[in-house]
């Protein structure tokens, strides 16, 4: 597979293509993934997500949730893709989401702890490649030690920076020895943000192997997804600008982990190509419907989400989103979605995550539109304005809209308690 | 009182030995041919599927439940929404109950008098008095094309005989109030339960009291309620023989395939039960000869689909070993085997009204229960109810 990638002043436009299991798919980015769960788009079958998305998409896998598939995929042969039910759709595997709010546990010596559905296994660089070379993703993230915090102890940021550089290089021996990944790419992880001294390091470490990379990704910005909330945008920025400085522009950059729209258009702006599709499932799975304005044309009213769950939406029969093309909204109101949410009834994730990757992967089609005609500066802007927006206080207590100062407090405590855990 | 508009049912062709016939059954939101299961959709969804997805499966009306609709959404949001139909975005035919099964099965503080059922509200404990009049007024706000009167629900294995005497004769005149407070007979038909447990002359005495108003169709109530397989064939076999051969025959609360074959031999036309949906959230998938409990260590590299002969979307696309891999942690894993057990269901009744039409029915029952029991092991309930209809499947 290749990257091809046309570098503008404010973003850039770029193509992942000449994959070996499908060699007519092209992927432009900027894009998000889809998050899968165990190999599936979560909550979504394989016959419904084709009547969401008729062209290929990227499939995000944690290996948190695909470590189970690894007896039914080898005994298959064929790679995750195939045994998930996705065979068209491209794959990219990483170790772990790291918006995912999991225990830290304790580390060992070259080992990661995985947190899978039968608890804590802890892996090594090369039992990831071994799995790897079983699931055959399209792309393969490094294994590193990265779900992180930036406000974590120096002592903390070392080791991360330290086992994830020692961790790389046996991925990378693995990769260029493994017949069944020769088609596949490597990206190494960035780690050590919370220092800007270590994530140069890591840079600069991660680059030593730049010939056998299509890229990197960044990670060591967030551990939980409740740490990710608080962060502000402007020493995210900061992040941002410096890894683009010292990564070469032919590189794909990643960025995982339940970011904000804002977080989102932002790091799109410093070059950014790839996000883990984090944010519409997390707002699914908190009953949020996502109504993203991506029409600077269009003036904004509202906030970006709405709590579906509140009792006001229960006589409403209009769709999530007015003009939405997704299946749920040409077909259902936000009452029935209310009604499936308070009914505990399965089919609501299934209709709110039809409507939020839908909605979500507009705005990477608007962002790639706006880059080419040169006016991403205003779509920006358009895309922050809604988040800084702040539902009325008075229709609920508790719904808190998501960017609630109150919110960011309560958030900002709690993580402050977590980062005493693991260092 | 019945209104042609509502329902029109047509036989189209009867089996020559068994009482088994398909049809045609005219309903306000489609057609539906018959023999039919009904798929239940409790609360206006069927278990994390979509109405495409439905559609797909060939599902032709499905079910809803009035107690907990007429609770959730309730009958204002219905009202607004013009109907069940609109509300989830369901073209084809609906069926509501009359909610008197939920009395017994969901509140034990149920109080059953002359007027009505009164119980305490699950919701937020008050004190609800469901009548037939509320019962037909929360259906008609739905809007289903078939609704049920509010019968008096005693449970199957109930043994005191003046109790069941009482609710087969209240049943009877809750149909009347039922009939009586119907709004919209051009556009719903209210079946009539035909109810007394497992006493012959009760039944008797229902089914011909019921037989006397004038109703597009019939269930047969107060079965599959844990009552032995012996005590309960013979009461449908009963119930087919009593009720009217030109009006549909509704067996309510019976849908495992070896009882789908007998009792569609024994001449029912219409069929619903949760049992699909609901095994399938327990990860087991339906087979011919029973279902697969694909949790087992056994699937973990199991290459085969569920079944290599059906052709639902998750046995072309998915194997047991993912399927393993993702029951009881994944929701797709339920929404996965709901598709298949659904289409199991409708794939074998379009089989069974196939047989019927090409005049093969006895044959086909024979072939089935072979591939059930392939031992030959046959129970004798199965024996007896299929001899009593003219198939003798000891002999080839």
């Amino acid at each position: 597979m290749r990257f091809t990638v046309e570098n503008s002043e404010s973003g850039r436009l770029g193509c992942l293509r000449d994959f070996e299991r499908s060699p007519y798919t092209s992927l432009e980015t900027p894009t998000s993934a889809l998050l899968a769960q165990a190999g599936s788009v979560v909550h979504l079958t394989a016959d419904v997500l084709a009547r969401v998305f008729k062209t290929p998409h990227l499939l995000w896998l944690p290996l948190t949730s695909c470590y189970q598939l690894e007896a039914g995929t080898k005994a298959q042969g064929d790679g995750i893709a195939k045994f998930s039910g996705l065979p068209q759709h491209i794959t990219c595997a990483t170790f772990q989401n790291i918006s995912d709010n999991l225990p830290t546990g304790h580390f060992e010596l070259d080992k990661v702890p995985l947190w899978t559905k039968n608890g804590k296994k802890m892996i090594t660089a090369e039992r990831y490649m071994e799995l790897m070379e079983i699931f055959k993703p399209d792309i393969i993230l490094a294994i590193a030690d990265g779900r992180i915090a930036l406000d974590e102890g120096p002592k903390r940021i070392f080791k991360s920076v330290e086992r994830t550089q020692k961790m790389l290089d046996i991925c990378v021996e693995k990769y260029k020895e493994s017949k069944a990944l020769h088609s596949s790419g490597l990206v190494g992880v960035i780690v050590g943000a919370g220092d800007l001294r270590r994530l140069e390091k890591s840079i600069k470490y991660t680059l030593k192997h730049k010939e056998n990379l299509i890229g990197i990704s960044l990670n060591g910005i967030g551990d939980c997804s409740d740490q990710i909330l608080t962060t502000p945008v402007k020493r995210l920025e900061d992040i941002f600008r410096t890894v683009a400085a010292l990564v070469p522009p032919e590189m794909l950059k990643i960025l995982e982990g339940c970011w904000y729209p804002n977080v989102i258009v932002t790091a799109i702006e410093h070059g950014w190509d790839v996000f883990d599709g984090s944010l519409p499932l997390k707002m699914t799975n908190m009953g949020y419907a996502l109504r993203l304005n991506c029409d600077i044309n269009k003036p904004i009213l509202s906030v970006y989400a709405l709590d579906m769950k509140l009792k006001r939406y229960n006589n409403t029969f209009t769709p999530l989103l007015k003009g939405c093309e997704c299946l749920t909204c040409k077909k259902h109101s936000r009452a029935y979605i209310h009604h499936l949410l308070v009914t505990k009834e399965m089919l609501a994730s299934v209709l709110l995550n039809i409507h939020n990757l839908h909605n979500f992967d507009q705005l990477f089609i608007k962002a790639r539109e706006h880059i080419a005609l040169k006016t991403f500066h205003l779509f920006k802007q358009h895309i922050i304005q809604q988040c800084l927006m702040i539902e009325p206080l008075e229709t609920s207590t508790t719904n808190q809209p998501v960017q609630s100062q109150q919110q960011q407090k309560k958030f900002c405590a709690k993580s402050l308690n977590n980062n005493t855990e693991g260092s | 009182m019945a209104s042609a508009s509502a329902l029109q049912f047509n036989v189209e062709a009867e089996c020559s030995t068994t009482k088994a016939r398909t049809g045609l059954m005219k309903l306000p939101h489609y057609n539906v041919r018959t023999p039919v299961f009904m798929p239940v959709g409790t609360q206006g969804t069927m278990k994390g599927l979509l109405p495409e997805q439905l559609e797909d499966l060939d599902c032709e009306i499905i079910l809803g439940n009035t107690y907990h609709l007429g609770n959730r959404p309730g009958i204002n949001v219905l009202q607004k929404a013009g109907g069940l139909h609109n509300f989830m975005g369901w073209k084809r035919a609906l069926l509501t109950d009359s909610g008197g099964f939920q009395m017994v099965s969901l509140l034990k503080l149920a109080e059953i008098t002359e007027e009505g059922v009164k119980f305490r509200s699950p919701y937020d404990n008050s004190e609800i008095m469901l009548t037939p009049e509320k019962s037909i007024e929360i259906q008609n706000s739905i809007g289903a094309d078939i609704i049920m009167q509010l019968d008096d629900v005693v449970r199957t294995t109930f043994q005191d005989y003046d109790r069941i005497k009482e609710a087969t004769e209240r049943t009877s005149r809750w149909l009347d109030r039922c009939l009586k407070a119907h709004k919209r007979p051009f556009d719903q038909s209210i079946f009539p339960i035909v109810q007394g447990l497992l006493n012959k002359d009760l039944r008797i005495q229902s089914a011909t009291e019921h037989m006397t108003k004038q109703v597009n169709g019939f269930a047969i109530g107060g079965l599959s309620g844990g009552e032995a397989k012996d005590d309960f064939w013979p009461i449908v076999t009963l119930g087919t023989d009593l009720l009217h051969r030109d009006k549909p025959r509704y067996l309510m609360g019976v849908g495992v395939a070896i009882d789908l074959v007998i009792c569609v031999a024994l001449g029912v036309d219409m069929f619903d039960c949760v049992f699909p949906t609901r095994t399938a959230r327990f990860g087991c998938a339906l087979v011919t000869r029973g279902q697969l409990n694909l949790k087992q260590k056994q699937y973990e590299t199991d290459l085969n689909p569920i079944d290599k002969d059906c052709n639902c979307s998750t046995c072309k696309t998915y194997t047991r070993a993912y399927l393993h891999c993702v029951v009881s942690v994944e929701t797709v894993a339920c929404h996965l085997i709901s598709v298949h057990n659904i289409s199991f269901q409708m794939h074998l009744m379009k089989t069974m009204r196939d047989n019927i039409k090409n005049g093969t029915f006895p044959q086909y029952v024979k072939t089935f229960m072979k591939e059930v029991y392939n031992d030959g092991k046959y129970p004798t309930w199965i024996i007896k109810s299929l001899l009593s209809v003219g198939i003798n499947i000891l002999e080839n």
